[in-house]
């Protein structure tokens, strides 16, 4: 089987077996949505000053804990500052946090994975070991230990949430890469004696790259969700800084009573994390091909 | 004996099974060694001074003599190196040392602590488990609209803090219908919140996982031949694919592991259940060295245990991994 | 002296002296329920569960170390030997009698006859020395009690029942420090097994005794059946109703508030401004409200260093900052503004209204005086090119999160004058290694101590001078000649006009100076379901008693 056969083959296995992927020329309903929130996330994060209806800093004791209204969107917090405008202003930080932490989680991972499955027995015992290693250390408690040494605040904690995911991206980008390696089509390639970096390059990465980029897109929201217990425990964001997973912290204390403080941050995370899934799906669906 | 005879064969086998349980081993003792020696340095970083945390914690009034003799006691006064060689050596006999806080010994407070936090972790992950499967199954391949259910579900269980899901928890059914106590006391019905909270989002993100793999393993030439061969929809899925599917999700069990231990953290506090993230939080905040040096190397240890679990288990599900030899 | 790691409550400081009437304002209050000590008679038997979100001690002995978490305990079974009844007189406890010489250098305390520690070993005088011995030794590591007898030299053994305490110089306080649950008396024989046993289950003379503590758990208390010796206000005689008490550390305020709602628990403290407000509407609950006595809550201003060391400095942050709307919505009327150093439960407190006024113009005003007169482009102010930024670090273990919203709001005020709040959550530890680091403008430490002799603690100079850890207590670093002989002069005289009017004119400088900026007393809340009758907090510390509490259907 040629590169070109085997690409049809998996195309035709692909269209063939999910019926419900509509082949239109029209982009989703879904996607579109999500582009928009991505939209609205990016102008929240380089001019929050226009987006937001308030000083997100703003306190006024007086007005503190009103739920939702016209003046007040998402209501108001403890302070009687404006929930919808801190939202707002949380996204750049938030988003930081998220993609950063990801980032870093992700690169270390991807290189001790790709290094583990195609750099001989040697570097994927040692590349396993490592990442024993630092599984075994609860990511909580490294990131406790670096805030302990660094202080608290967002740079360290994104640093903290990244190093602890790392070992996590590492072995299941390993497993899928192992899997995909002895798959049918890279034996194939094999047989039709393909260089490795080829076959790296042309049949395992792609392949690979739709699991790691899901769990990019879902990574993002976790890390927000991590520095969000960093917060519950005191060590996240500091004061006055609007950082979603801090809002949620500080909410959570009035839950019963103001239950805007909490929900609306947090739907911020889940929305940003559906979003960013969504759009990653429909890039990855447009290079198989598909729409 | 001609090569390869049956007897040969067996005993080769066996050579490679003796070889792989050497190299577990080795492992085992480099992840232990490598924890124990990581652990030291990075809490050496720490600032503040151990004499002074043995002394009645922060803001302690221990006078210089008190601080000079815990000092020499405690074998603080020694050369760092010196001070790690006496660890190392106390570890090899089994030795965690004694708590600066409690002045008991660490191996009997996290003896205590460990049953605990293994039962909620691994009811946790069982749950998480059943949750995943069930919702990757029943949304996959259904048509746009439950999948768009699925996915949505899984994405906000995944983005859900612990400390939130606790709150609503309690608030429903602690306070609203009183079914479930909010303070676990070790009892059954007690256990059932904690549990949720820490299944619920690690079970949204393992079914994202399994969907992914799922999805993928449907299209595969292996189920295009068994559809072709005319089995179900449901029976290839539940056949072949899921097996295929859980492999990645088996791998991120050692994760999950981690991840839960660190869930625990919160989960311990909210609840008010003793257990080693709970012991542990308090033991970075006290800085008492024994007692986090303890509680790492004893989830390392529990996760190397796991590690060999799941490396089995993932031979079960993927016959290719079984002629991996030695890996 | 220890603080308590882990915790949502403010943490207790050293106790000591109290020398004149404190007229002790606890109040138990359940809305549309009348107040619950006069509903029924009292029945036996059954187990009280209490919740308590103060961090769990490490170690049951409140000899060693001495926070307030081992006096919420230690209040269950061990005694003192006098205590304080809700006038703030002296009232007998284990000690029936007492009397001091005329030159104040040795006092003599007669013991009661009919009592005994829970293991069967007499009280006596010899058990009485050997308690102030076990304080007085380095190796128990006493910070609480070791200072509460600073002036105590040692106790002579003058017959089986009393106890001579020979003093280094006159302490006429001496009464008030022996109140404390930190100088409790406990068996002499549980005391030679060794700090290591001692710690899991002391051995005293209480209504209660520890049965089991089970780490990060809970310590089960069950009932000394052969009980004899209640305090003088204790109202009934004889062993304890409760068959037992089942304390549970429950660290996050919700759950507690939620194990209570449910009825898992009977008993919380440390609850949420919130949910207070909350139970004062519910029939089912009752809130004991009991303010520790010492220092209000405060934030203090560093005066040892650069801006502070100006006073027009110090002026300008104190009118700039606006409180009062904060407090009212952050703590839903549970808490009361200050305008003193002292706690509002100190008869000697002084407070001076008017000089916390909020007046944004003349804090303006005050800054440009002060050489503080351009702004940078957000808005803060800018002298030779530093930023009039103040350092806020803020323990996460010690302030609950409405007092962390408050200072959230603090920092949001100042910055209409131009100062740069700079908030900085910290655990326990880091929070002193900050203040020791002297890495602080501003900062708020609470500091429990019975009496008006906390402002020596607090504002003597020599509290600026730190222990070896680091740690000292005068954090506004005041250092005034004028305000050290007026507390030192307080502390010694045993004329009660004197003492008042010296304490007065110490506060009024402080005050005036513009070191502190008072917020509310230190909170002491606890809520109780109302089937628990009964209950009191004890007028030396405001803990809990259970002694005569019982549990109505």
């Amino acid at each position: 089987m040629s590169d070109l056969e085997l690409q049809q083959a998996t195309a035709v296995s692909a269209a063939s077996h999910a019926p419900a992927r509509r082949r239109g020329r029209m982009p989703r309903i879904g996607t579109v949505l999500a582009a928009a929130f991505v939209v609205f996330l990016l102008a929240a994060t380089v001019a929050p000053e226009l987006v937001a209806t308030q000083d997100p800093n703003e306190i006024a004791p007086g007005d503190a804990f009103q739920s939702p209204s016209l003046a007040h969107w998402f209501g108001t917090d403890e302070s009687g500052r404006d929930v919808y405008s801190r939202v707002v202003a949380g996204t750049a930080t938030s988003l930081l946090i998220g993609v950063t932490a990801t980032a870093i989680g992700l690169a270390l991972g991807l290189g001790l994975g790709v290094l583990a499955s195609f750099g001989g027995r040697i570097a994927d015992f040692s590349v396993n070991r490592l990442v024993e290693v630092l599984f075994a250390f609860p990511g909580l408690l490294l990131a406790l230990l670096v805030i302990v040494v660094y202080g608290p605040g967002p740079v360290t904690a994104t640093v903290a949430v990244g190093l602890s995911t790392a070992p996590g991206y590492a072995r299941i980008i390993r497993g899928q890469l192992v899997a995909i390696r002895s798959s049918q089509y890279v034996e194939a390639a094999r047989v039709l004696g393909r260089s490795p970096a080829r076959i790296i390059s042309r049949h395992v990465l792609p392949n690979a790259l739709l699991p790691i980029f899901v769990l990019a897109t879902l990574g993002i929201g976790q890390a927000i969700v991590w520095a969000a217990a960093l917060s519950y425990l005191g060590l996240g964001a500091q004061p006055p800084a609007a950082e979603w997973g801090a809002m949620l912290a500080a909410g959570r204390t009035y839950l019963a009573t103001a239950w805007w403080m909490t929900v609306f941050p947090g739907l911020m995370i889940v929305g940003t994390t559906i979003a960013t899934t969504v759009l990653g799906r429909a890039l990855t669906r447009r290079g198989r091909g598909e729409r | 004996m001609t090569p390869g005879s049956p007897t040969d064969e067996r005993r080769s086998i066996r050579g490679a099974t003796l070889r792989r349980a050497g190299l577990l081993v080795a492992g085992a003792v480099f992840v232990l060694w490598a924890v124990a020696t990581l652990t030291f340095f990075a809490i050496r970083l720490i600032p503040g001074d151990p004499a002074q945390a043995i002394l009645g914690g922060p803001g302690s009034q221990a006078s210089q003599e008190a601080l000079d003799q815990v000092r020499r006691d405690y074998g603080l006064d020694q050369p760092l190196i010196a001070q790690y060689f006496a660890m190392l050596g106390r570890l090899l006999t089994g030795d965690l040392g004694v708590s600066y806080a409690l002045k008991l010994p660490v191996a009997d407070l996290l003896g205590a602590q460990l049953g605990g936090t293994l039962l909620l972790a691994a009811l946790a992950l069982m749950l998480a488990w059943i949750l995943a499967l069930g919702l990757a199954i029943w949304s996959t391949g259904r048509g746009r609209v439950a999948s768009a259910l699925g996915e949505g579900v899984e994405i906000t269980a995944a983005a859900l803090p612990h400390f939130w899901l606790a709150a609503v928890l309690i608030a429903v059914f602690s306070v609203g219908l009183g079914w479930l106590p909010p303070v676990a006391t070790g009892t059954l019905a007690g256990f059932v919140l904690p549990v949720v909270t820490l299944a619920v989002p690690l079970a949204g993100f393992l079914a994202q996982v399994m969907r992914e793999s799922l999805l993928d393993a449907m299209q595969q030439p292996f189920v295009v031949s068994a559809r072709a061969r005319g089995e179900s929809a449901l029976g290839v899925r539940a056949r072949h694919t899921i097996r295929h599917a859980s492999l990645p999700a088996i791998s991120l069990s050692g994760w999950a592991l981690g991840w839960l231990l660190s869930g625990a953290v919160v989960v311990e506090t909210i609840f008010a259940m003793p257990g080693l993230g709970r012991t542990l939080l308090q033991a970075v905040t006290l800085r008492d060295i024994p007692v986090v040096t303890g509680v790492v190397l004893l989830v390392a240890l529990v996760y190397v245990l796991m590690t060999v679990l799941t490396d089995l288990a993932a031979r079960i599900a993927d016959p290719r991994l079984r002629q991996e030899a030695g890996r | 002296m220890r603080a308590a790691p882990v915790t949502t409550s403010p943490t207790p400081r050293r106790i000591g002296i109290a020398a004149v009437a404190v007229v002790s304002t606890i109040a138990l209050t359940a809305c549309q329920a009348p107040a619950p000590e006069a509903s029924g008679e009292p029945v036996s038997g059954g187990t009280l569960a209490y919740a308590s979100g103060d961090a769990e001690p490490t170690c049951l002995d409140p000899h060693v170390g001495g926070n307030y978490p081992q006096a919420l305990l230690a209040g269950q079974f061990l005694e003192s030997l006098v205590s304080r009844d809700d006038s703030g007189e002296i009232i007998p406890w284990l000690a029936e009698s007492w009397t001091a010489a005329d030159d104040g250098l040795s006092w003599e305390f007669t013991l009661r006859d009919d009592v005994a520690f829970t293991d069967g070993t007499p009280l006596d005088a010899e058990a009485v020395k050997a308690n102030v011995e076990h304080l007085k030794d380095p190796a128990t590591q006493s910070s609480t009690g070791y200072l509460a007898l600073g002036k105590v030299d040692r106790v002579e053994v003058v017959d089986e029942q009393v106890a001579r305490f020979v003093m280094s110089s006159p302490d006429s306080a001496l009464l008030e420090s022996l109140t404390q649950p930190w100088v409790a008396i406990e068996s002499p024989a549980g005391l030679a097994r060794g700090m290591d046993e001692n710690c899991q289950a002391p051995i005293g003379t209480g209504p209660f005794i520890v049965d089991e503590w089970v780490k990060q758990d809970h310590v089960s208390l069950v009932r000394n059946d052969d009980y004899t010796s209640p305090p003088a206000d204790a109202a009934h005689d004889g062993p304890a109703y409760l068959e037992a008490i089942d304390w549970r550390f429950v660290p996050d305020s919700a759950s507690r508030y939620a194990a209570l709602q449910a009825g898992q628990v009977d008993v919380i403290d440390n609850p949420q401004p919130d949910t207070i407000s909350a139970a004062k509407s519910n029939d089912s609950l009752a809130w004991l409200d009991a303010p520790r006595p010492g220092a209000a809550n405060r934030i203090e201003l560093n005066s040892g260093q650069a801006p502070f060391d100006d006073e027009r400095v110090r002026e300008a942050f104190i009118r700039a900052v606006e409180v009062d709307e904060g407090i009212d919505a952050l703590f839903f009327g549970t808490a009361e503004r200050s305008f003193s150093p002292l706690s509002s439960v100190e008869a000697l407190a002084y407070s001076d209204e008017a000089l916390f006024e909020p007046d944004l113009d003349r804090a303006n005003a005050l800054l440009d005086e002060a050489g503080w007169t351009e702004r940078d482009a957000d808005g803060y102010r800018v002298k030779d090119g530093a930023r009039l930024t103040l350092r806020f670090p803020v323990s996460t273990n010690q302030s609950i999160p409405a007092e962390q919203s408050l200072f959230e709001q603090v920092q949001a005020t100042a910055k209409a004058a131009g100062f740069d709040v700079v908030i900085e959550l910290l655990d326990l530890s880091s929070w002193y290694g900050a203040l020791a680091e002297h890495e602080y403008e501003i900062v708020s430490a609470p500091y429990t101590k019975v009496g008006p002799d906390v402002l020596r603690i607090l504002y003597h100079s020599d509290s600026i001078t730190p222990a070896p850890s680091g740690y000292f207590a005068n954090l506004a670093q005041l250092d005034d000649p004028e305000v050290d002989s007026l507390l030192t002069d307080a502390a010694s005289t045993s004329d009660a006009d004197t003492r008042a009017d010296l304490y007065e004119r110490a506060q009024q400088l402080i005050l005036e100076g513009y070191y502190l900026l008072p917020l509310y007393d230190q909170q002491n809340s606890f809520l109780l379901s109302t089937s628990v009758q009964g209950a009191r907090a004890m007028p030396t510390v405001s803990t809990p008693t259970f002694y005569d509490a019982w549990l109505a259907d």
